[in-house]
């Protein structure tokens, strides 16, 4: 009785072992394979920018003869520099601004006393539900009546702070113990110099989140480029409004329009690879809160 | 103990001046950003609304109100009616392969496998990549000549094509979110407690049963999340269909979305009271959606 069950347990381990075997290479053969999914089509897209254009036809992964002129030209003939040069401008005043804003907000609604307070937060949160498209009309109109399409002031001014933000930090700010500024205020200090010297540098973590998620926002963003520079002058276009022209331009131009892709993914790439845990609790935390 | 004390000595005015700085301050640091909602989302909201009731054309708004005349223009507009043809379709396919794709990823990814951030990663990154630049490259691994067509041995240009460009959008996009996807799945997935794997493992129940009687309707929250949060993001649908069309819209009306056909009566056509009033519709429909989901997790919450 005994043994029995002792020969059955035995033969037992190893089929179960052997299945887990099997189950793990099934997993790691599905898994390459997704992998492989996502990885071609940016491969791909890397060495058709080194092929030349009748070589660009060619469904091959290696060029032949290897060539740099496809980023020749959109860094000489098609103004990349411009684009970038504006890409990064915008991306960094609207994330500085909305850290500053975001964060000087954020306290205030966080630990500052003012009457009042509690409806203007449900203000604040209102604004989230307003969508760019309902918008759009309206705030094109205003800045028009402004003069400010067509130049850089008019997207940074409707970018200065998102409520989401605002939102974000204050929720960190929440989450900081008051010893911090009490002891701040027992040595004298402002409610701007605790904010500045002692608030947002404990709130490092939430800012370096925010700086990631804000610039490749503004980065990405196409519709309110496209909205407020589109019609004009090339010189204010962003890299996203580049690379769309050079596709509706040169549509067949695939050694160009390969190299732009990859400049107009580049800068995030390396932002990713560097802060991949801001990204994912990120994007958890936003989820978690619905 | 000193300090209270010396709090308690100082006399009342001073305690109410140092009540009043704070509320100097408080509205001091929360000004700009209040003025900034104040005047590029609450006052667009109701700008909106007006100009909606108006001709508004690209000098502004002209002499009479129009009434409902901008709605029962978009109501009654077969150019309306493609685009939110269009987009339904593409909703009613994106939504439920993204959550397929993301839910498969999420469950390979919450393997003991070995390098599964690399994999997490590498299936996420798409999701916050450029949409143009993603399209672009689409635009070109699709076409009749392209990297796909000579895999599958087809001449079909996928993205120029009107029947079929919707469902290519579809494809890109579930590929592109799918990511997003994984990651609610796999914060939900850790959340279940291993107990009840633990009760199935004991019961000898196959992985296969475990997974569509515990795990799949343990997801259920999530599932619900997903689906109204992608389902809200692809009736907006925009910077793709876009691309692929040059702006146009075509072949054939068949990449116009209501976003597109607000852009394009805006701009083109310069019909700014009627573009406001397909913003005022799609925004009704966004925001019932939301209810819904506010409501429904709100209830979830209390039970």
């Amino acid at each position: 009785m005994t043994l029995q069950t002792v020969a059955a347990a035995e033969s037992f381990i190893p089929r179960r072992a052997r299945a887990e075997v099997t189950r793990r290479v099934f997993f790691y053969a599905v898994i390459a394979l997704v992998a492989l999914l996502f990885f071609v089509p940016f491969i791909y897209t890397l060495t058709t920018s080194f092929k030349t254009l009748p070589d660009a036809a060619n469904v091959t992964f290696i060029p032949h003869p290897w060539t740099t002129s496809g980023w020749h030209t959109i860094w000489t003939q098609y103004d990349f520099k411009t684009y970038i040069k504006n890409s990064v401008f915008l991306a960094v005043v609207v994330t500085v601004c909305n850290i500053f804003l975001g964060g000087l907000g954020g306290y205030a609604f966080a630990r500052l006393k003012f009457p009042g307070r509690e409806l203007l937060f449900l203000l604040v949160l209102g604004t989230i539900m307003v969508p760019d498209q309902l918008r759009l009309i309206p705030v094109f109109v205003m800045l028009t009546n402004w003069h400010l399409i067509g130049n850089f002031s008019g997207y940074i001014l409707i970018n200065l702070v998102t409520a989401t933000n605002l939102f974000f930090m204050r929720q960190y700010f929440l989450t900081i113990p008051k010893d911090f500024e009490e002891a701040a205020k027992l040595d004298g200090a402002g409610y701007f110099k605790t904010f500045w010297r002692i608030m947002l540098p404990l709130a490092l973590p939430a800012i370096s989140a925010l700086v990631i998620l804000q610039f490749q926002g503004t980065w990405n963003d196409f519709f309110w480029p496209l909205i407020l520079f589109g019609q004009g002058n090339p010189a204010h276009y962003t890299i996203q409004l580049g690379l769309a022209e050079l596709n509706f331009q040169y549509g067949v131009l695939w050694p160009e329009i390969c190299a732009g892709s990859i400049i107009a993914i580049l800068p995030i790439l390396a932002i990713f690879l560097a802060f991949q845990r801001y990204f994912i609790s990120g994007v958890v935390s936003a989820g978690v809160k619905g | 103990m000193a300090t209270a004390s010396h709090v308690v000595s100082q006399p009342r005015s001073s305690m109410l001046g140092a009540r009043i700085r704070e509320a100097g301050w408080g509205y001091g640091f929360v000004v700009v950003p209040i003025v900034v909602f104040g005047l590029f989302f609450v006052y667009p909201f109701g700008y909106a609304l007006y100009i909606s009731f108006f001709h508004w054309g690209i000098l502004g708004k002209q002499s009479g109100g129009a009434g409902t005349f901008n709605y029962a223009k978009v109501i009654h507009d077969p150019v309306f009616h493609t685009a939110v043809k269009n987009v339904l379709e593409y909703t009613v396919g994106v939504v439920p392969l993204t959550m397929a794709l993301g839910l498969s990823l999420a469950l390979v990814i919450n393997q003991k496998i070995h390098g599964r951030n690399f994999f997490r990663s590498a299936f996420y990154f798409p999701s916050i990549a450029s949409s143009v630049a993603i399209t672009t490259i689409a635009l070109y691994i699709f076409n009749a000549n392209g990297l796909f067509n000579h895999i599958i041995g087809s001449r079909t240009p996928w993205f120029q094509n009107a029947p079929t460009v919707m469902w290519a959008i579809v494809g890109l996009n579930s590929w592109t979110s799918a990511g997003t996807a994984m990651l609610y799945y796999l914060a939900a997935l850790q959340s279940i407690p291993t107990d009840v794997y633990e009760a199935a493992a004991v019961d000898n129940t196959g992985a296969w049963r475990t997974f569509w009687k515990i795990t799949f309707p343990l997801l259920r929250p999530a599932h619900f999340f997903i689906l109204v949060v992608f389902g809200i993001g692809a009736l907006k649908l925009f910077d793709q269909a876009f691309i692929v069309s040059n702006g146009l819209g075509g072949p054939n009306y068949s990449t116009y979305t209501p976003v597109f056909y607000i852009y394009r009566t805006a701009f083109t056509t310069f019909d700014f009271g009627l573009a406001a009033s397909a913003g005022v519709v799609l925004f009704v429909i966004i925001f019932a959606l939301t209810l819904v989901q506010r409501l429904t997790v709100g209830r979830q919450e209390a039970s």
